[in-house]
């Protein structure tokens, strides 16, 4: 039995962790746990959510903008049809 | 400073169109109890044009009138009681419609409802280039400045729609 007692020995023995091995596992975990993505993936994500913004805001003012010109043309139609009724009457 | 701002201010009037004026009432704002002052530059009003609906007959027919336009001013004040304007604020902006490039084409005085209105047409080379409608009622004064191509029957179309009453001619009137 000697071989078998040599081998749990063996299989048992402490070792020395690599160097820096402590310190590498105490940074990840005060990292957290993070997802990784590409660089490409990040950059496109950035560039779509800004394109996002920037049509929901053109939309936006569009919409103000068309507002704006109709009330002006509903005030100046007013304005227009009581001055002809005037005139015609 | 103040220079500064003088002459930035001098430089933008020359620079505007002849047919824009000065719509100078603000002293009447803190007055109104409802106010709108709209200045739709050329630009606001061709981006406006691409969010009206041409499907729309109300919108397709404003989409056309705004073609060739190249500004909208308005400022319209109403207010709870008579004699918050005077004749005065109309008259300032009214010394600024000089002839012959300014030709008052329409002048109505009432007395039934104590209104007086006027449309002005700004006129180069025989061709219509801008409007100016002065219109003052005891609690409402309303001057427009359409700067460019004005299709007044375009606007008169408008009767009936948006709310704009259709124009009612008196039935003495329709029978002559």
């Amino acid at each position: 039995m000697d071989w078998l007692d040599d081998e749990l020995k063996r299989a048992f023995e402490r070792q020395q962790p690599p160097p820096g091995f402590a310190a590498r596992t105490i940074a990840r975990a005060a990292q957290g746990w993070r997802l990784q993505f590409p660089r490409w993936a990040v950059a496109a994500a950035a560039v779509l959510a800004i394109a996002g913004a920037g049509y929901g805001y053109r939309c936006r003012r569009g919409e103000e903008a068309k507002q704006e010109v109709l009330l002006a043309f509903r005030i100046t139609a007013t304005k227009v049809n009581h001055i002809q009724t005037e005139v015609l009457r | 400073m103040k220079t500064n701002l003088l002459v930035l201010a001098a430089a933008v009037m020359a620079w505007a169109a002849p047919q824009q004026f000065q719509l100078d009432l603000d002293n009447l704002a803190a007055k109104a109890s409802n106010a709108v002052d709209l200045s739709l530059s050329g630009s606001t009003l061709r981006f406006a044009a691409k969010f009206l609906d041409g499907g729309d007959p109300e919108e397709a027919q404003i989409k056309k009138l705004i073609e060739g336009l190249q500004g909208i001013y308005i400022k319209h004040f109403e207010f709870k009681h008579d004699g918050e304007w005077t004749q005065g604020d109309l008259d300032r902006v009214r010394g600024q419609l000089h002839a012959p490039e300014w030709q008052r084409i329409v002048g109505v005085k009432s007395g039934e409802d104590k209104s007086n209105a006027e449309i002005y047409l700004h006129v180069e080379n025989g061709k219509n280039t801008g409007i100016a409608i002065l219109e003052g009622e005891p609690r409402e004064l309303t001057v427009v400045n359409i700067v460019g191509a004005v299709d007044l029957e375009g606007l008169a179309e408008l009767g009936g729609h948006f709310d704009i009453p259709k124009l009612t001619v008196p039935k003495d009137k329709k029978s002559k």
